[in-house]
């Protein structure tokens, strides 16, 4: 399955809405932990959630480059990109 | 009865080295194919790898510093140096989300203060380690444990002694220095002996184990990497990461190889209930799973009761549960429920329990009722007692059900921390370990009320309040100095909730909340934990003694009953403050992680 840029976005919010503290706003420059409260746990029920929604396999490793929203955008869009499955 | 013989580890390798039937198997996140290393391919992949850390100059006694987060590079890098007579000090690798500076500050005191002269990691993290050698004096060489796989090196025998210290296990220190708890092999075989034969009647050679706990963290290394060696058990290990990931893999590996042992954290339950969809339980059968063991955390008897609930339909036996009590500083365990037993929950009235610090039984459903979950007996050979906190004779223990701290001895107990004199005089009193634990014996049997040091437990590691308070007070807009962390139980949930709360000139909405969001941000980077609720109160709110202390166990009080909030300044409120205080016991605290909220309705 494919996904636009646009699309991505989309669904990645939809996850990280769904595990944020309440009461905090989603955003492309939102800080996971800073802003959205999600702690370790939280990460990687999130990790598993954006595995399962755009299947693809994120490697462990691929957490110590990530902190917000938009660096969690381009993880999933630079490996969506290697497998030609990132439209546009 | 037989007598037990103690041995090394580096002996009970060699022993096992002529099993070629059990051994480790390695599950990994993304093949189905599970290496498989035999007890005999251990202890030859053990000799190669030590044989390697003595061509790199390590001599007997000689400390190496481990990160390594693949488990059999971990493993067979351990016990290579053990044989090799080499001290390995394990050291937890970095897990990201931007906790880095932190990290290498801990890493940094764990070197120095262990007097590292190697340290072996994979090439990845060598990298982010950066400059870390050239802080170190004694750190001579960073080492990646790639070429050390290929090494053909022989390792020249090394006489090891049961007295000759084994390994450094550091836990987190009361202030932001981690400790180096120093085991010998003669500990390690008392503990091993403890566990296996004593409290689970391990049946060499047959029963088999799963484990996804971290090898940097004492149940995971000394449970399921060295006690199995000195019984020939069969043990799979999952990456710790790939458990947090889909919690659904632990289970299936216990049910695909028969898993007879399996041990977790109280949180590592609670996420099961809660992860693990139904479709993910077809097919599994969990009826091999004899001992359930829950240990590192405080455990909660209603969240292995709602697992026990989910996974009966799959063949979980409640009464495989196994409560387990234990701490580094005695090598790992202190005492366990006696095994097919399950959970067992001591209901104690509890306004006595905190007032009069007695332990008196009432009938589950009376008011006031306090469930506290037992934790077994000493283990032959040991010893343990409850005293007056402030008892540092240790002459005077305190009577059946009588609540105070519990303390310990016999052959598990180190004999202190590495290079450091006055910590290590600290931690005893007249010849007992102090646990800091508070809690009764009831006919000999641990209960454990909860902790007197106000540490934060937050998925089985440790954290200081003055470590948070510490980062948090760092931030532009706080006082500094008036920041107060705690940690406090949500009603029902599975783990401590941190706050943290400071005192700010800083006023308006959204300055305030851009001010607390940075304050969360320092604390995940220094510390590497989410804070759940960070509070921001007007200058002087914070209690404080008449000497100016702040007082952190108020402070939670406040914050539970919701009074943080409405109070405009300490000042109108402290005379009553200290009446109140006064009549109440340092147990009080307590109140709110035994009953959920509000205790009072």
């Amino acid at each position: 399955m494919k996904f636009s840029p646009a699309k991505v976005r989309q669904e990645l919010i939809a996850i990280l809405s769904a595990h944020a503290q309440a009461g905090s706003t989603v955003s492309e420059k939102s800080h996971l932990v800073g802003d959205l409260g999600i702690d370790s746990l939280g990460v990687m029920e999130v990790l598993a959630d954006i595995e399962d929604k755009f299947n693809l396999s994120i490697p462990d490793d691929a957490l110590r480059d990530v902190d917000t929203v938009a660096s969690v955008v381009r993880a999933i869009e630079t490996r969506l990109q290697k497998e030609g499955r990132l439209e546009g | 009865m037989s007598v037990h013989q103690p041995r090394t580890v580096a002996q009970a390798i060699e022993d096992a080295a002529s099993t070629t039937k059990n051994g480790y198997r390695f599950v990994e996140e993304n093949t189905d194919a599970e290496p498989f290393f035999s007890h005999g391919a251990i202890e030859r992949a053990s000799a190669r790898f030590g044989g390697a850390m003595q061509a790199l100059g390590l001599k007997k006694g000689d400390r190496v510093a481990l990160i390594l987060p693949d488990n059999a590079d971990f493993i067979f890098s351990f016990l290579g140096a053990v044989r090799a007579g080499i001290v390995p000090v394990p050291i937890y690798p970095p897990t990201g989300l931007g906790k880095l500076a932190g990290y290498l500050e801990n890493t940094l005191h764990i070197v120095e203060r262990s007097g590292a002269k190697v340290l072996i990691t994979s090439s990845e993290i060598k990298l982010m380690l950066g400059t870390i050698a050239a802080k170190a004096p004694a750190l001579q060489k960073v080492v990646n444990v790639e070429p050390l796989r290929a090494s053909k090196e022989e390792l020249s025998p090394a006489k090891i002694n049961l007295d000759d210290v084994c390994f450094l296990q550091f836990t987190s220190g009361s202030t932001s220095r981690p400790k180096g708890v120093t085991l010998t092999h003669r500990n390690l075989a008392a503990n091993v002996h403890a566990i296996m034969d004593l409290g689970l009647g391990v049946r060499d050679s047959v029963d088999s184990g799963v484990s996804w706990l971290p090898l940097y963290h004492d149940m995971g290394l000394i449970g399921f990497v060295i006690a199995p060696i000195y019984h020939k058990n069969t043990i799979t290990f999952l990456p710790p990461l790939l458990f947090l990931k889909r919690p659904a893999r632990w289970l299936d590996a216990i049910s695909r190889h028969r898993g007879t042992i399996s041990f977790g954290p109280n949180f590592a339950y609670a996420l099961c209930v809660k992860r693990i969809k139904e479709q993910e339980m077809t097919g599994l059968d969990l009826s091999s799973w004899r001992v359930a063991g829950c240990g590192a955390e405080p455990i909660r008897a209603e969240n292995l009761k709602a697992f026990a609930d989910k996974f009966a339909s799959v063949g979980f036996d409640p009464k495989a549960f196994v409560c387990c009590y234990g701490m580094a500083e005695s090598t790992l365990a202190i005492s366990f429920s006696k095994l097919g037993t399950g959970v067992n929950v001591d209901v104690v009235e509890g306004d006595k329990l905190w007032s009069a610090h007695k332990a008196e039984p009432v009938a589950a459903g009376a008011e006031r009722a306090a469930p506290i979950v037992q934790c077994g007996s000493a283990f032959t050979d040991h010893d343990i007692a409850v005293f007056a906190p402030d008892d540092t004779e240790g002459q005077k223990p305190l009577g059946n059900r009588e609540v105070g701290e519990l303390r310990l001895r016999g052959p598990s107990v180190m004999e202190g921390y590495w290079d450091e004199p006055e910590l290590t005089k600290n931690a005893f009193a007249g010849g007992w370990l102090k646990t800091g634990d508070l809690g009764y014996l009831a006919d000999g049997l641990v209960h454990i009320c909860g902790r007197s040091k106000e540490v934060i437990i937050v998925n089985g590691r440790n954290y200081y309040p003055q470590d948070l308070e510490w980062e948090a007070g760092n931030v532009t807009g706080v006082r500094r100095g008036n920041v107060i962390a705690f940690g406090t139980m949500k009603p029902h949930g599975d783990r401590e909730r941190v706050v943290v709360v400071f005192e700010t000139q800083v006023a308006g909405e959204d300055a305030l909340h851009t001010l607390k969001a940075d304050v969360r941000k320092a604390v995940q980077q220094g510390i590497g934990l989410t804070a759940d609720d960070v509070v921001a109160v007007k200058v002087g709110v914070l209690p404080k003694t008449s000497s100016g202390k702040l007082q952190r166990a108020k402070t939670r009080e406040l914050y539970e009953t919701g009074e943080l909030y409405m109070r405009t300044s300490a000042r109108d409120v402290d005379r009553l403050d200290q009446v109140k205080e006064l009549a109440k016991s340092q147990l009080g605290y307590f109140r709110t992680a035994l009953f959920g909220s509000k205790p009072e309705e």
